[in-house]
């Protein structure tokens, strides 16, 4: 799902979302937790539908989902799960907001969009529809192994996104203990609108010249089409402390390489010359602003340690808290906390929740270049991306589950989220420092589920 | 980082231990709904020793052969004692009532049978012989096993005394 | 808001760091460990749908997908263990 736009931020993670699935899928494995489902010869479903909205007529999205797992003897189980979004709304573009009104050139080069003083630039031609499938299979090997396989396929019209995935699990101590071992493998073919456009090359603006002139700027600025492939290993110890306590301990490592690069995003460029537009857009020899596609590195290495824990009390109410910590070759370091705490009702209950994230900026993470760094056309740096989803950021998000239990196979439940980030770093100088450079966040989801 | 992975993989793919309990069955004693059970009384008998519980997801598909083995066998000197191990015993009164029983239903909320008996996995299952002794356990409970399962029972009916 | 200096760690230093932790965490995990948990038939409560490590998968995925396409980071979540261990 594209939630922004394409930014590769979120295909590069596509891998941890089959991955995701994967686990979704796996869950209760030799561990099924209702009585009822998970008996051989049924199917268990669940069915949800997510509406996401942000707030200053950025981002909404629609999404609905069905996961369908069909039991066999033995506690084997094959789960097939379908999702589908469709996207609208504008997300920011990368571009510093300015005292004067902006034009950008839309991805396609076939037209533009405007951006009034003082306005934050937010790119909104896109509306995209996505569909993404996954299948997976576990089942025992004996009474100390279990294993799953699975496979995943998303496409939409700019991105297709393949992973294969599998898991091995080593049960010790009587299950009390759990080793498992996950290795996932996944290729992106990204076909951006209007081809990728070369790393930190000038967006072409159609202002002040002719359009053939124009179509020349733009067609050198394109590069191919470029792929992506991720290697993600997890491997995890979950552990029975006591009658009431579970904990889950994991270690993950990614690797990603290929075409990391967000091929919507740009940066401005900011004039440090003293004068009078000290502080502006630079203007290029064309009589217009500087803006220029961004560009990461072509490789990503990633860790990240987690830790869950599982506490009943004794009227039945469950906490529920975990940590994790992510470190990256980028230069990102990320802090998420995550707590729930589900309070029962007789037949219903609700659980409210909350989570807390902290990221660092990447090495990269530039909010504008100066002209200087700019160096007429020659930039000093190699990557530069003012893609605020890479830099100082903070997350609050706060919600809130009601479900109401049927019997043990039907359950009924509505959960509302409301996330509120808030971004930092480089305030700018000379005029650029009045302007909003973070402007908050804020989004909100809301979904309805039924599992039968 | 590879001695890391090394070691995790190494106890991921160790060799388990297995411990198959044989000898004299350890005596049981236990209420059921209507009075008491005791092994030592049911000696001369074949006996299917379960354990079992309400959360326990296999049980209700043992439950029903359990029903069939007993009506087959009950005449050749056949008994099921199943041992309900919930702490509550609402939540097996409960399971009853969805999955009825024709054999014998003891309880053990303290689990000192199941202590006894080393239990290594829900359900288990022992079968016992005419002379009290444990023949074989089986943990856990598979559909694919059931009639390896039955052959078993019928040549321990066989062998008399 | 913090300053990014204060979460800034070059990559090898904090490998450093983490390597140990992990394998040490594991280690003590897998060896130590087998004086943890419950006897078979005490997994009642851990039985309990509610005690899944993640009770939903759906609500997993919707929830991670729309982190990372908000966030830098992803994943970490695993999967397995708990439950009844029955069979």
């Amino acid at each position: 799902m594209q939630l922004i736009d394409h930014s590769n931020n979120s295909k590069s993670k596509t891998v941890g979302r089959a991955l995701a699935a994967a686990t979704c899928a796996l869950l209760g494995v030799h561990a099924t937790g209702s009585l009822a489902k998970g008996q051989p010869g049924e199917w268990d479903v669940e069915t949800a539908l997510l509406v996401y909205s942000e707030t200053d007529d950025r981002v909404q999205a629609a999404e609905p989902v069905i996961s369908a797992t069909r039991n066999f003897d033995g506690e084997r189980k094959l789960n097939l799960k379908l999702v589908a979004d469709t996207l609208t709304g504008a997300s920011p573009s990368g571009a510093t907001p300015s005292a004067l009104p902006q034009t950008y050139t839309s991805p396609s080069g076939n037209g533009s969009y405007e951006i009034a003083p003082g306005e934050a630039p937010l790119d909104d031609t896109f509306k995209d529809t996505r569909v993404a499938v996954s299948a997976n299979w576990e089942a025992p090997i004996n009474r100390d192994y279990a294993y799953s396989v699975g496979a995943y396929g998303s496409k939409e019209y700019d991105y297709l996104s393949t992973a294969v995935n599998a898991s091995l699990s080593r049960y010790l101590n009587n299950k009390n203990t759990t080793l498992t071992g996950g290795l996932s493998l996944g290729v992106d073919l990204v076909d951006p609108v209007g081809g990728a456009p070369v790393g930190l090359s000038r967006m072409p603006l159609n202002n002040n010249k002719s359009q053939a002139d124009f179509d020349q700027e733009f067609a050198a600025t394109r590069d191919s089409d470029d792929t992506k492939t991720m290697v993600d290993a997890l491997f995890g110890v979950t552990q029975v402390i006591n009658r009431q306590t579970l904990m889950q301990f994991n270690y993950g490592i990614s690797y990603s390489s290929g075409y990391l690069t967000d091929p919507y995003k740009i940066l401005s460029v900011i004039d440090d010359a003293s004068g009078s537009n000290y502080g502006g857009n630079l203007v290029g020899g064309d009589g217009n602003p500087v803006y220029l596609y961004e560009q990461r590195p072509d490789t990503r290495l990633k860790h990240s340690l987690y830790w869950q824990t599982k506490y009943m009390l004794g009227n039945g109410d469950v906490m529920d808290g975990s940590y994790r910590f992510m470190i990256d070759d980028w230069g990102i370091t990320s802090h998420t906390l995550d707590l729930k705490y589900r309070w029962q009702l007789g037949k219903s209950y609700l659980e409210p929740h909350f989570r807390y994230y902290l990221q660092s900026e990447a090495d990269f993470y530039k909010r504008y270049l100066t002209a200087s760094e700019y160096n007429s056309g020659a930039p000093v740096m190699t990557d530069a991306s003012a893609d605020y989803r890479l830099g100082e950021m903070t997350g609050l998000t706060f919600g809130a589950k009601w479900g109401y239990r049927f019997d043990d196979d039907r359950e009924l439940a509505i959960r509302a989220e409301y996330l509120i980030q808030t971004n930092d770093g480089d305030q700018g100088f000379g005029s650029l420092a009045s302007q909003d450079l973070y402007p908050d966040t804020n989004a909100m989801w809301l979904q309805l589920s039924y599992s039968f | 980082m590879v001695l890391f992975a090394t070691l995790f993989c190494a106890a991921l793919l160790s060799m388990p231990a297995f411990a198959l309990d044989t000898g004299p069955a350890p005596s049981v004693n236990l209420p059921t709904r209507d009075g008491k059970i005791s092994l030592s009384d049911l000696r001369g008998k074949v006996v299917l020793l379960d354990f079992w519980a309400s959360w326990c997801g296999p049980c209700r598909q043992s439950f029903p052969w359990m029903n069939e083995m007993q009506a087959k066998y009950e005449n050749q000197g056949f008994e099921i004692v199943a041992v309900n191990v919930d702490q509550k015993p609402e939540a097996a009164a409960e399971f009853l009532s969805q999955i009825p029983a024709t054999f014998t239903i003891a309880y053990d909320p303290e689990g000192k049978t199941p202590e006894a008996y080393e239990v290594m996995g829900m359900p288990s299952a022992y079968l016992i012989d005419r002379n009290g002794h444990i023949h074989s356990q089986h943990i856990g409970f598979h559909n694919d096993n059931k009639e390896t399962y039955e052959a078993t029972i019928r040549s321990l009916l066989r062998a008399r005394n | 808001m913090p300053d990014s200096r204060l979460f800034y760690r070059p990559l090898r230093q904090a490998q450093r760091v983490l390597m140990p932790i992990a394998f040490l965490a594991a280690t003590l995990l897998t060896a130590g460990c087998s004086n943890l948990g419950v006897k078979p038939w005490e997994r009642d409560l851990l039985a309990n749908p509610d005690m899944q490590l993640t009770v939903s998968g759906v609500d997993a995925g919707l929830d991670d997908h729309i982190y990372f396409s908000k966030e830098a980071s992803s994943g970490g979540r695993g999967f397995g263990g708990g439950g009844c261990g029955c069979n």
